[in-house]
């Protein structure tokens, strides 16, 4: 039977075939006519950062004369980071987006990073130092501008306030200290315990700070990896010591933020009366805590340290000139007071600016909010990541493994450290 | 019947050709090329011989990544395809109820593999987890079996198996079907009880099915990668990188294509290998 209108079955399926194609094409050319009228911000938060950064988005895009950012999720930092090295090698990156700080000396030298002296001089964003490209890496301040701070952070303690007050005790300053009180606030039934003193996700991140609360650092001022040397070992043997002797310590299940989000869970259910995350989790713990939450600064060793944490914006040199321009724009904005502050206090990252935390000081903000100034406080002892290509690859596939088996399965710290050194010297 | 051109073959053949080219030999060929090479995709590549496989052996990882595999894979592949018998023989019979229940214990198969780890995560979390309330109502302390290397493998594998355990049911369904009454009826008129005509007749005659099951099923679990990735990522301690988590970490985490690929040639020998055992295996069985 033929087909309606006369036209024979060939002759309607060959027009449906040329229809498709002509649709696809003109889809085509929609999408990269639209591309280059918006700057694609590629992001990795979920829940309040997200709803946040999205409004701040949206504050900027409402002028028209600025091109528009398109933010698009992409997972989490290490997922986000995955794909965003993927879209460099397939020449699709996006024109913005933010990674770790471990990451960006692999990326600098790989040279996919736009250098942004060029846009404005760097003074002009009057950066807190410990947190801008300069106090991040060593010899950052050398280097070309390839990196502005978008949500950073330390490491802190929080306290469930109300187990604190009730067992008449403060928040641990010292290593010893934070194994006796640990212990004192956890609760056991016979064998089995009903709540931990103390959570900590068994990441590389806390493992840095207590390196260097032990007085060491991963990586030599020559570049040598040791990972502290006796410093490392000191410091996976106190977590082995909470762990499996004290057994007032909750290693999370999970790996990487599963872990962290568990810590979250374990401190809001009451399971641990004291954790160890980021200053990122401030107001998600804060709002969410059926009972009043105590910031505090990481107790001490021989000495005070935390690394920093959390994103850098980034310009990809991949993109087109006027991207290129446009995403600047866009880190300009975001470095204004108002939207520093605002990020700031909306979320629990550190301001980034002088002005931001200027501002904050004025306005009696961090009276009125004493656990925001507990990360201000502790960047006195914030200590640089080395500026390392390798770093990334120290982190992931020697370091993280190995925490993982001395701390839950049996491994010696010590021949943790060795094999860890050994390995890093072949990667 | 002959073609009536010598080429029309080839021509029927094509299409097929074409795809097992462009997606199996020109990916093999290709992936081998690129174990022989140390690439970051950002940087060039730089050719390094063998290192790639040198590394794999050498460091250990393979030992680990294999017994991490095998833990999940043979348990998993074992203990589906006895409940997967067990059943076929329990539903096997006419009527409404029966039907309902192949239809309930088949509709896990189908549903996708994040749902089902997103809802075994649950069921074991260590503290609000279904599983973890019923060993503390039984007096074991809170742990949650996701959070001890010597327990995670078979956790995943026991996830694994309620999910393909339907799978193992229908085939192994379909090949009670097609024995013949007459045999079973001959070997009861001959005195076997239900036990004799079972180990007698029934799994002597299931050979074949079993053998596909079991083959296939290996191949399922080989490929459990979205399960690992949303409950443990490989842990804890490693205990759950299996070879596809550990191809994903190489290639997507630590941007090492050579290594990636080279421990992608070995897990398709590994694969090759145990495919090939098991299948002469049930040969054997058969020739007997």
């Amino acid at each position: 039977m033929r087909p309606g209108f006369g036209w024979s079955r060939r002759a309607a399926l060959a027009g449906l075939g040329l229809a498709g194609l002509a649709g696809l094409g003109l889809a085509g050319c929609g999408s990269s006519a639209r591309s280059r009228r918006e700057v694609p911000l590629w992001f990795t938060y979920g829940g309040r950062n997200r709803e946040v950064l999205e409004a701040l988005v949206a504050r900027f895009n409402q002028d028209p004369s600025r091109v528009p950012v398109r933010p698009i999720y992409q997972g989490d930092y290490f997922e986000g980071l995955a794909k965003l090295r993927i879209a460099l090698a397939a020449r699709a990156a996006p024109a913005l987006s933010h990674v770790v700080g471990e990451v960006v000396p692999y990326l600098a030298e790989a040279g996919v990073l736009e250098a942004l002296d060029g846009y404005a001089p760097r003074e002009d964003f009057e950066l807190v130092p410990a947190l801008g490209q300069s106090g991040t890496w060593i010899g950052g301040g050398e280097r070309e501008l390839v990196t502005l701070p978008f949500n950073r952070s330390t490491p802190i303690a929080y306290l469930n306030a109300e187990l604190f007050e009730r067992a008449g005790l403060g928040a641990p300053r010292t290593w010893e200290e934070l194994r006796a009180v640990a212990s004192a606030l956890t609760l056991r039934r016979g064998s089995r315990i009903e709540r931990y003193g103390f959570g900590c996700p068994v990441d590389w991140w806390f493992w840095v700070a207590l390196v260097g609360q032990a007085g060491g650092d991963v990586v030599e001022p020559d570049g040598r990896v040791s990972l502290g040397g006796e410093a490392g070992v000191r410091a996976l043997e106190l977590w082995q010591t909470l762990v499996r002797r004290d057994r007032s310590m909750k290693p999370p299940p999970g790996r990487d933020y599963n872990a962290w989000e568990q810590t979250n869970q374990d401190f809001l259910a009451g399971r641990a009366a004291m954790i160890w995350t980021s200053t990122a989790f401030l107001k998600y713990l804060e709002d969410n805590a059926k009972f009043r939450v105590l910031a505090a600064p990481l107790p001490s060793g021989v000495r005070s340290a935390v690394p920093t944490g959390g994103t850098h914006w980034v310009i990809l040199k991949s993109a087109e000139a006027s991207q290129k321009r446009a995403a600047f724009r866009f880190l300009e904005f975001m470095q204004l007071e108002r939207q520093a502050v605002e990020w700031a206090t909306r979320t629990g990252y550190i301001p980034v600016t002088k002005g931001a935390l200027r501002s904050l000081e004025r306005r009696g903000h961090y009276d009125t909010h004493p656990n925001e100034r507990v990360a201000i406080d502790q960047l006195g002892a914030a200590r640089p990541w080395p500026w390392s290509p390798r770093l990334f690859r120290v982190q992931r596939e020697v370091v993280q493994p190995r925490l993982e088996r001395a701390v839950l399965a049996d491994g010696s710290a010590r021949e943790m450290i060795r094999e860890g050194v050994e390995l890093s010297r072949r990667i | 019947m002959r073609p009536a051109r010598r080429t029309d073959p080839l021509w029927l053949l094509g299409p097929s050709l074409l795809f097992l080219f462009v997606f199996v030999v020109y990916p093999l060929g290709h992936a081998l090329r690129l174990s022989l090479y140390d690439w970051d995709l950002l940087t060039p590549e730089r050719y390094v011989g063998l290192e790639n496989y040198r590394a794999l052996f050498e460091s250990g990882d393979f030992c680990t990544i294999l017994q991490s595999t095998l833990s999940v894979s043979l348990t998993a592949v074992a203990f589906s395809m006895l409940i997967g018998l067990a059943l076929a023989l329990a539903v096997n019979r006419p009527g409404r109820l029966a039907a309902f229940a192949r239809t309930s214990i088949f509709s896990a198969y189908v549903v996708s593999w994040v749902s089902v780890a997103l809802l075994w995560l649950w069921l074991l979390d260590a503290d609000a987890g279904l599983v973890s309330a019923f060993g503390r109502a039984l007096g074991f302390e809170r742990a949650g079996l996701l959070a001890s290397p010597h327990t995670a493998p078979f956790a995943i594998a026991g996830v694994v198996v309620w999910k393909i355990a339907g799978y193992s049911m229908v085939l192994f369904l379909s090949g009670l079907q097609s024995i013949p009454t007459s045999v079973l009826e001959a070997a009861a008129l001959d005195g076997a009880g239900a036990w004799q005509r079972l180990r007698r007749v029934v799994l002597p005659l299931l050979g074949p099915t079993s053998a596909f099951v079991g083959t296939t099923s290996l191949i399922l679990t080989f490929q459990a990668f979205d399960v690992v990735r949303i409950m443990t990522q490989g842990g804890p301690v490693r205990s759950t990188t299996v070879f596809v988590y550990s191809i994903y970490e190489q290639m997507f985490v630590g941007l090492r294509v050579g290594r990636a690929s080279a421990e992608a040639l070995v897990f398709f020998a590994v694969l090759l290998v145990l495919t090939g055992l098991e299948l002469v295996f049930h040969q054997r069985r058969q020739a007997l």
